[in-house]
């Protein structure tokens, strides 16, 4: 029991990471019906970014105290990425509008080799695995066996807290209904008097943004990250925006959740071959693709962004 | 009041495919003009060059004095220009009142959108039933209402309409003519697209008709009704 708990609240974590990336997925492609491979690598990016600011904070303002850390660390991450997230879609999404699909697909793939490659090279150590700061207290509640880590219990509410965000963001706001309308019909938006090309840059850097707390999060969860954790993330995270229907919010992060729980369950399932979980995850997702190939959500009882 | 919507040597392209040639029409305030034209004839891609979602390889488009020709969709519509979509082209997975408010997007005033809505509900009862309906799920003759409510909620100075009435019934029609007489004494100018020629003419002062991307003929409602060419077209 304890130990079913345990994989509950691993799950529950992983999932939260991952929504998050396929949020920015599913509003990408909702908005402009492309698939940006280089999301990943913005998830690695924002790690990088927090370990910087970390280092930086460390080597200037060594009495600083932790939660403004924790603070400036997360603000440059979600910083530095939203501001590449817009960048990407000024000067590569947008000029290939109109262009086919794959070009799009292809730029991005580079673009992301790109990012890796530069993080490899020019952080300090870039190619070998870097630690990542403990920037939560390490307070754990014990009940029998089960280990509730109280970082974990902040990361999780955090990442539930940008989800519910964004979400009434999309819903309840003008600029939320523009993007909605933006992704239904962009000539019939413009109509509206929406101004496209910024709905285009919000919506990248809202993508991008939650894409930075789940890089952040993904640093404070292993500990340790390096320059390549994007090519993983960003394949869960695409995996997961598909499997909910890729263009509907609440389908990706279902997607989210229902990747991590598969992980899961394969570990406490097989748990001589945990090494097997991310190939047992991937190969259900096959299946359901399979089965289901518009998503667990089918598009017309689903609204789209 | 503002001066007309002017079109001067208008000339449009699709890539390499030129459509429209050497067009020139004015739209004058408080008027319907309508505009003439077997399918293809150009009709829809002169809207959007005023609307600014083609933008045209030459001449030019004045509105109020202002040159309009290369200015995007969002900044047209800021000036008071409202249009009526070929194809309706309503937000299927928005709710009828979403898609009546992004009709008044540009309007920041709340009590001057709510009594838009108001006003639109009043004319259109049957959306004011289903305002929580997905708009995508409703039938042709509802989709029709929704975008011409949303055209309406704009407020607009100039309403161009490009067949709205497509595929409806003659009672629906009807109704649709309506509403565009309504709007017209509301002291907005129409620039009017529609099928049925008798109807058309029959509510608007000044007409146009396109032929192959050329005005081939243009007057006042009876002269066009009355015009050899209109009347072996469409009255034969
Ligand atoms: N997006 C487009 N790309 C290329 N050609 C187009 C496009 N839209 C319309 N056309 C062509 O332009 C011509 C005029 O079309 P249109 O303006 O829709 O006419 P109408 O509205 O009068 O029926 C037609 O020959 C049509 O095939
Ligand atoms: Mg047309």
């Amino acid at each position: 029991m304890e130990l079913f708990l345990q994989f509950c609240i691993n799950g529950l974590m992983l999932g939260m990471m991952y929504a998050l990336v396929a949020v920015g997925f599913t509003l990408f492609f909702g908005v402009l019906d492309v698939i940006v491979f280089s999301h990943g690598d913005t998830v690695m990016l924002a790690s990088f970014t927090g370990l910087g600011m970390y280092r930086l904070l460390e080597f200037f303002h060594p009495g600083l105290g932790a939660g403004w850390v924790v603070f400036w660390v997360l603000a440059a991450a979600v910083a530095v990425v939203a501001v590449l997230g817009m960048l990407t879609a000024r000067f590569i999404i947008m000029p290939l509008r109109g262009a086919p699909a794959l070009n799009t697909l292809l730029a991005t793939m580079m673009f992301g080799t790109a990012l890796r490659e530069a993080v490899r090279l020019f952080f300090p150590d870039g190619s070998n695995p870097k630690p990542f700061p403990r920037l939560l207290p390490d307070w754990s509640a014990q009940f029998g066996t089960l280990n509730l880590r109280f970082d974990n219990l902040v990361l999780f509410l955090t990442g539930a807290l940008i989800i519910v965000l964004v979400h009434l963001l999309i819903t309840r706001t003008k600029l939320g209904m523009a993007v909605r309308a933006s992704a239904q019909d962009a000539e019939a938006a413009q109509l509206m008097g929406v101004n496209f090309r910024l709905i285009v840059l919000v919506t990248f850097a809202l993508g991008s943004a939650a894409a930075a707390f789940a890089g952040v999060m993904n640093g404070l969860y292993y500990n340790e990250i390096n320059f390549n954790l994007g090519l993983m993330l960003g394949a869960i995270g695409f995996s997961a925006a598909v499997i909910g229907g890729l263009g509907n919010i609440y389908g990706a992060i279902c997607g989210g959740f229902i990747f991590a729980f598969l992980q899961t369950a394969g570990v406490a399932a097989m748990p001589f071959a945990s090494a097997y979980k991310d190939v047992f995850a991937f190969g259900v997702v096959i299946v359901m693709m399979a089965l289901r190939p518009t998503g667990l959500i089918a598009e017309q009882s689903s609204r789209r962004v | 009041m503002f001066q007309p919507l002017r079109i001067e040597h208008l000339s449009v392209a699709y890539g390499n495919a030129r459509v429209l040639h050497d067009v020139s029409m004015e739209i004058p305030p408080r008027r319907i003009t309508c505009l003439l034209g077997a399918n293809g004839a150009g009709k829809t891609t002169l809207i959007r060059a005023v609307v600014g979602l083609t933008p045209p390889r030459e001449g030019s488009i004045t509105f109020d004095g202002i040159e309009i020709s290369k200015l995007p969709p969002h900044r047209t519509a800021a000036l008071g220009i409202a249009c009526i979509p070929e194809g309706r082209r309503i937000f299927p997975k928005m709710s009828v009142q979403e898609n009546l408010l992004m009709g008044a997007y540009l309007e920041r005033s709340k009590s001057k959108v709510r009594a838009s809505l108001e006003k639109v509900y009043n004319l259109f009862p049957r959306l004011a039933e289903r305002r929580e309906q997905a708009a995508g799920t409703m039938s042709g003759g509802e989709q029709a209402m929704v975008s011409i409510g949303r055209g309406l909620m704009h407020e607009p100075r100039l309403m161009i309409v490009d067949e709205p009435s497509l595929g409806l019934s003659p009672a629906l029609v009807n109704d649709n003519f309506r509403i565009i007489r309504a709007v017209l004494e509301a002291g907005t100018a129409v620039f009017l697209v529609e099928q049925n020629v008798r109807q058309t003419l029959a509510v608007s002062s000044y007409g146009y008709v396109l032929a192959q991307g050329r005005v081939t003929a243009c007057g006042t409602a009876d002269e066009l009704k009355n015009d050899p060419q209109v009347q072996k077209a469409y009255f034969g």
